[in-house]
């Protein structure tokens, strides 16, 4: 199918083409209040201004509901359900179409296109979505195998749970963030001598600060105390997805986490991209992720249904000295359970969920060595270092270094499918005297 | 320290005293809209009411606090204002007060604001931003270690050293009453077999896990830290909580994240929160710790406290049972200390937090916050009333936790009741 062409100038290298459509909050000089927007090309198009000016008046369906894009978070968009969604987007990919069938709307409205659509550098971006609950799995076999082998060798690389669930655990809400924050190196207990008989934890700063690239998926739809969601039925929980950047302190990690998983070793900071791709426009790469060869029980069976994505992912450093090196370059196919599958297994018990929840699919990583999508994987555990553009050498992250996530859907110029950047910077510890 | 009299029936044993007076969101027949109130005796003051007629003028601050839905609002004006919001009350209901025409010699306002208790219905006290369990019960966490590690590898190395926590599901706490459903999951019935091949069922080992709540009125930027001489100041006031836990679907799950639906299917707190004010003459020292803290947790005041605690069952249509009696001072952290670690490395916390203590256990028999611990792992069964035996629970038990402060000379300050009933699974 050729690549849909727009009026409006896009690079054919763009992520934000008219197949994707993305969804956002951003603030502007004019409106600092933070309202929708949706991502096109070099462009945001403002839908508080499009709405307020009529912007959708062929589309009779959203007539009562469009106050939502003046709100300051997507949450009462999203809970419209996904039939709404899909249909505001392909209006939207009409108004936008070359030859469509919406010119009077934005095409031939000038007043409206130079109110409306504003270059995405002159946006702040907000947080997308008023998160309630943020829980993060562990979905990437590869990531969890390489661990295992760095801590247990690989007889016992993986629990036995592994296969059979989509093992988890409750995040903090609170310290989800948008793209663009810094993000603090932070201080925690740590044991520098782990050989020792006697384990006597130092306070310092975080000496193997991490990354961990993952794929996030929010929710549109609530689910109550008791009622668990149905594989059939999740898809139509599911509203889009966001590149999600794990950061982790793994010697605050190593420390804290027996018996009760991780804690402040994640707390300090997550950052999630900005604009939130619709499922729908992830659904021509759908893909079977990674096969199981255990057989699941009934409530995770999709059968045949394809609910990972051929996503294109990209991580790169750039150090306080402003060279950029790639570090790592996976697939989100790399996957061994999907967000259905996800949402089916967190509600299994009866756990209740709220429009604007987010699930983290765990680090994604491939087969090979350039594939890993965490620095303690690249590194063996700091044993070795990676080296960067101009000669610099890593073990673990930096003050000053920014780290840049990517993602994208497709090859053909013209209908690439992306999420924009995901990015933070480290900044020094805070300098704690007691 | 004579007890504060009121010119108010206050029944002697109320555990609604006037050296009490707890925030919650109650709602009514006649006026659905849930809002904040104070409970006293068997009645409670409607504070949207009693502020409309303009009794907390004299106070200056915010009353628009008092018609939202839950307590955030009032919270956020910090301990100050709790506290002389507090004392003005306490003074309204006194005997022989300064300010006896504020209700005393109101009696419309009394018709408008005193609500018998009974007749209400409680709501979430706040709107839970975040929700963290801890585990800082000592004893319990050294008797659930002795079931599968012996008493030598009982605790973690690093038990001593931090308040060990983990991230709850904010979602699924729910207030006192509601029911709670036996969720269904993953379990392996024989954890001795190779390969393991885990069944799906209803959890058959639905256990409580006696703790106390504590929420924050006051929460600090990311990226910085609350310090614990400062964390007097973020904490509004408590509650108990009742940490409802699958202990088979748990074992299955917990390695290597912690546990997830082990705990996500419900969780209940008593409905009163009780100011930390009203529980400043109770403070005590915790379970000594013997490891050397490191400096951000050691804490110079005695931020444990002495609360009496008791957990009753009653099996449907049965007589209730006592199956344990606790204490508040059986923790080895403080809430102080759990704040201090929580935000040590800049986590955000914010008002409406939630913070668990852990199951708090004492160390005698009959002192254990949970029925694992009671029945030994599930080997012993416990005798009830009636002729009724428990290991776990079982469908239609109703199991409600109390806990209680002080004398009826100086004036009981008591929790109110945590209270849930077990519905059978539903059929997948």
């Amino acid at each position: 199918m050729a690549p849909l062409k727009s009026w409006l100038q896009i690079n054919a290298k763009s992520h934000f083409s008219l197949h994707n459509i993305p969804f956002g909050i951003i603030s502007t000089p004019d409106t600092p209040e933070p309202h929708a927007a949706v991502a096109i090309g070099e462009y945001a198009l403002d839908l508080q201004v499009f709405s307020q000016q009529n912007g959708f008046s062929a589309l009779s369906i959203i007539q009562p509901h469009q106050k939502v894009f003046s709100e300051p978070t997507l949450n009462a968009f999203a809970a419209l359900g996904r039939p709404i969604h899909r249909v505001v987007r392909e209006y939207l990919q009409s108004v936008f179409l070359d030859n469509g069938p919406f010119p009077d709307v934005l095409e031939k409205n000038e007043q409206l296109r130079k109110a409306a659509l504003l270059p995405l550098k002159d946006c702040k971006m907000h947080l997308p979505m008023f998160i309630h609950d943020y829980t993060d799995f562990y979905a990437g076999l590869n990531h969890a195998y390489n661990v295992g082998v760095l801590f247990r060798g690989p007889q016992n690389a993986l629990q036995p749970n592994y296969k059979h669930l989509p093992v988890g655990y409750h995040g903090r809400a609170s310290s989800v963030v948008v793209s663009s924050t810094p993000i603090r190196r932070p201080n925690g207990q740590i044991l520098t001598n782990l050989a020792a008989e006697k384990k006597e934890p130092v306070f310092s700063e975080c000496k193997k600060l991490d990354i961990e690239l993952e794929l996030g998926c929010f929710v549109c739809k609530p689910s109550q105390l008791g009622e668990p969601v149905r594989i059939e039925d999740a898809p139509e929980h599911l509203f889009g997805v966001v590149l999600l950047n794990d950061w982790s302190a793994r010697d605050i990690q190593a420390w804290e986490y027996v018996p009760l998983g991780p804690f402040n070793a994640k707390n300090f900071g997550t950052t999630i991209s900005a604009w939130v791709v619709l499922m729908d426009a992830l659904e021509p790469f759908a893909n079977a992720g990674m096969a199981n060869d255990t057989e699941l029980l009934p409530y995770l069976d999709e059968k045949d249904r394809k609910s990972n994505y051929a996503i294109d992912l990209s991580v790169s450093l750039t150090t306080s000295s402003g060279k950029t090196t790639n570090i790592g370059k996976t697939s989100a196919k790399n996957l061994l359970f999907s967000f259905p599958q996800m949402l089916a297994h967190h509600t299994i018990g009866g756990c209740p969920f709220n429009v604007g929840d987010l699930l983290g699919s765990g680090t994604i990583s491939g087969e090979s060595k350039n594939e890993k999508g965490c620095l303690l994987e690249q590194t063996d555990n700091g044993k070795t270092e990676i080296t960067l553009e101009g000669g610099e050498k890593r073990k673990f992250l930096e003050n000053g270094d920014t780290v840049t996530l990517t993602g994208v859907c497709g090859s053909e110029e013209g209908a690439l499918v992306g999420f924009g950047d995901c990015v933070g910077r480290i900044d020094p510890a805070v300098q704690l005297s007691f | 320290m004579p007890s504060l009299k009121s010119w108010f029936p206050i029944p002697k044993n109320s555990h609604f005293s006037l050296a009490n007076l707890p925030f919650g969101i109650i709602s009514t027949a006649s006026k659905a809209t849930p809002r904040p109130a104070v409970a006293i005796g068997d009645h409670c003051l409607d504070l949207q009411e009693f502020s409309a007629s303009g009794a907390f003028s004299s106070l200056g601050f915010d009353v628009s606090v008092f018609s939202k839905p839950t307590l955030n609002d009032f919270a956020s004006l910090g301990r100050p204002v709790h506290g002389s919001v507090r004392k003005f009350l306490q003074d309204v209901f006194a005997e022989n007060s300064s300010n006896a025409q504020v209700l005393q010699n109101n009696k419309s306002l009394q018709e408008k604001c005193l609500i018998p208790r009974d007749g209400v219905t409680m709501h979430l006290p706040m709107q839970i931003r975040d929700y963290t369990d801890f585990y800082a019960g000592k004893n319990h966490a050294f008797n659930v270690g002795c079931l599968f590690r012996g008493p030598d590898n009982a605790l973690q190395p690093n038990y001593t050293h931090l308040p060990v926590g983990y991230h709850g599901r904010a979602s699924s706490v729910v207030v006192s009453g509601t029911p709670i459903t036996r969720p269904n999951g993953q379990i392996l019935e024989n954890p001795a077999a190779t390969p393991k091949v885990p069944t799906f069922s209803p959890c058959k080992r639905l256990d409580i896990e006696l703790e106390l709540g504590a929420f924050l009125c006051k929460g600090n930027k990311m990226g910085t830290n609350i310090p614990i001489s400062e964390a007097a100041d973020h904490i509004f006031g408590f509650v108990l909580l009742n940490d409802w836990s699958a202990r088979d679907i748990q074992a299955w799950e917990y390695v290597p994240l912690g546990p997830f639906l082990g705990k996500n299917f419900g969780s209940t707190i008593s409905p009163w929160i009780v100011l930390a004010d009203a529980l400043e003459p109770f403070r005590s020292t915790g379970i000594p710790n013997d490891t050397q803290l490191l400096p951000y947790l050691q804490e110079k005041e005695k931020n444990v406290y002495d609360i009496k605690l008791q957990v009753d069952i009653t099996p449907d249509g049965g007589e209730t049972t006592t199956i344990l009696n606790s204490n508040g001072r059986n923790l080895l952290f403080s809430f102080a200390q759990m704040l201090a670690h929580h935000s040590i490395g800049g986590c955000p916390m914010a008002v409406g937090d939630l913070l668990g203590s852990g199951t708090i256990s004492g160390t005698e028999p009959g002192s254990e916050g949970s029925m694992l611990e009671i029945s030994k792992g599930g080997k012993e069964t416990v005798k009830l009333n009636g002729g009724v035996e428990r290991k776990f629970l079982q469908d239609g038990d109703t199991i409600t936790m109390y806990g209680v402060c002080g004398t009826e000379e100086t004036g009981l300050v008591g929790f109110g009741e945590c209270t849930g009933k077990i519905l059978p699974a539903p059929k997948l």
